[in-house]
């Protein structure tokens, strides 16, 4: 299964066609690792794997911006990930027409060896820019990102907020008219937030295409037009941002113990 | 991209150490000589490989230290979080992470290379035409290597065990080569089974140009070889069936 496959006659962005995917799972519920493994050598419990996303029917079209909304671990991620092809579904179809920036934990991916400068290109080439166009976009990204002072020092001496921003500048300043999001930016300094989303409306107003995850209430009605809500891993309404999380606050009351 | 990750890893294990590269050249040449110290002196064991045993020895080492280096740490390449959270975000090919570890350990050993230099300048003993072959086992080994560190790589991101496993293996595959001794020295009835190890076709065009004369049979040659171009593909198509799995555990 080719990983980038693209569909150029496809009219929408991202299809999604009964698509499922298993992961393995990664909190182990009773008793703790060794009590696991030893059931699991004695057969007793099968390699976790659960059903993240089931199921999945969905159109992603151009130019619009959807949230992905759901209870912590519904599979948010999960979608995000096969919408950029950095995760293949087990069942069903993902198909895209173009490429998906996938800006999922992207300032974990940084490396600890490299300089700032070194870091750029590595970010850059990782979302698919050629050395020379990283090389011409460099000056804009050390503007807006604002790490001219630290262009040559190790990244791995900087504070989480400034790999996030400028993990955000590189993203943003793709040719990619498409990007699958998780956990929009909400730490670092508010200056360079706004500046972040007023270059995302910019974007959108270009016709870009989001996918949001996020934890913020606020970002969703802020970015999104519409929104997908799911439970359980599958998709229980495709329906507006209001509804989402009015459904969200909902499910997470019904959780809470009675008193 | 590509070049720029490879140059960082060797500028990082150059920098590491005071005497840098010089280190590249030392390793090998200390191994050579400790085993031929050992095994040419100590046990005098004549029977052993071919003359001059030091040259002979270097010849082999250096590949060889270039398939386990290689080989340990494309067992490591999916289990690193840096390149987990590189992989998750990432939009270059699965099979590029695997390359640049190949070429990484490949550039080393090219660097290396001198090592048989100072053995030939050593030993006074010049190869002859078929020294050509020596560029052409580089080309078979790094056809080699690419496909089991797929295999290793794609194996070891769902089975962590495996790690330990080709650890094993590896040392053992050591004694299993023809590093320390000429495939000639076993009996020629086990040559044909000797064959079925790729690195003995492959070590056997290393030493081509040294010792024309005394290496495996020309079907042997096929055997093992063929069994390179087998692996290479094996390795390519495996992983392309195995990408998914391999992107769910990063």
């Amino acid at each position: 299964m080719a990983r980038a496959a693209f569909d150029r006659d496809l009219d929408a962005v991202v299809t999604f066609d009964n698509a499922g995917v298993r992961l393995p799972r990664r909190r182990r519920r009773k008793g703790g690792g060794k009590g696991q493994r030893i059931r699991r050598f004695a057969g007793e419990v099968k390699r976790d794997e659960v059903w993240r996303i089931r199921g999945l029917t969905a159109r992603i079209e151009p130019g619009e911006s959807v949230a992905i909304v759901g209870m912590r671990g519904a599979g948010q991620q999960a979608i995000l990930r096969m919408a950029a092809g950095t995760l293949l579904p087990d069942e069903g179809t993902v198909q895209r027409s173009m490429t998906v920036i996938p800006m999922i934990e992207i300032a974990r991916a940084f490396s600890r060896v490299l300089s700032v400068r070194q870091n750029i290109y590595f970010l850059g080439g990782l979302f698919g820019m050629s050395h020379d166009e990283v090389t011409e976009k460099l000056p804009g990204i050390v503007a807006f990102a604002d790490v001219q002072p630290i262009l040559d020092r190790y990244l791995a001496k900087a504070q989480f907020h400034v790999k996030q921003r400028l993990a955000w500048t590189i993203a943003l300043s793709t040719d990619a008219n498409a990007y699958a999001i998780d956990q929009i930016l909400v730490v670092g300094d508010r200056e360079f937030r706004q500046r972040c989303w007023t270059r995302m409306d910019e974007r959108r107003a270009e016709g870009a295409t989001f996918l949001i995850n996020s934890d913020s209430p606020k970002q969703f009605r802020r970015f999104c037009d519409r929104a997908l809500y799911l439970a359980d891993g599958r998709l229980a309404a495709e329906t507006t941002v209001d509804d989402a999380l009015a459904r969200l606050r909902q499910a997470r009351q019904s959780q809470l113990p009675e008193n | 991209m590509l070049r720029m990750l490879v140059l960082r890893d060797l500028q990082r294990k150059y920098t590491r150490f005071r005497l840098g590269y010089l280190w590249t050249l030392l390793e090998p040449l200390g191994m050579s000589i400790v085993l031929w110290f050992v095994f040419s002196v100590l046990l005098g064991a004549r029977s052993l490989g071919l003359d001059p045993y030091l040259l002979f020895l270097s010849v082999a080492i250096l590949p060889w230290w270039w398939f386990a280096q290689g080989i340990g740490a494309a067992t490591k390449i999916f289990r690193r979080p840096a390149t987990a959270y590189a992989v998750r975000a990432s939009l270059l090919p699965t099979q590029f992470w695997v390359l640049r570890v190949v070429l990484v350990s490949m550039i080393e050993f090219l660097l290396s290379l001198p090592v048989i230099l100072i053995a030939v300048a050593i030993t006074g003993k010049i190869p002859g035409p078929l020294i050509i072959f020596f560029p052409i086992a580089i080309v078979v080994q790094f056809m080699l290597m690419y496909g089991v560190a797929l295999l290793i790589a794609a194996g070891s991101a769902v089975f962590p065990d495996l790690a330990r496993l080709v650890r094993i293996v590896l040392r053992a595959m050591f004694y299993l080569s023809p590093v320390l001794y000429s495939i000639s020295n076993i009996p020629s009835s086990v040559q044909s089974i000797a064959a079925l190890n790729p690195l003995v076709g492959v070590l056997g065009l290393y030493r081509l140009g040294w010792w024309p004369e005394e290496m495996p049979a020309i079907s042997d040659y096929a055997i093992s070889l063929s069994l390179c171009l087998i692996l290479f593909v094996l390795g390519i198509v495996v992983f392309r069936r195995a990408e998914g799995r391999i992107l769910k555990e990063v």
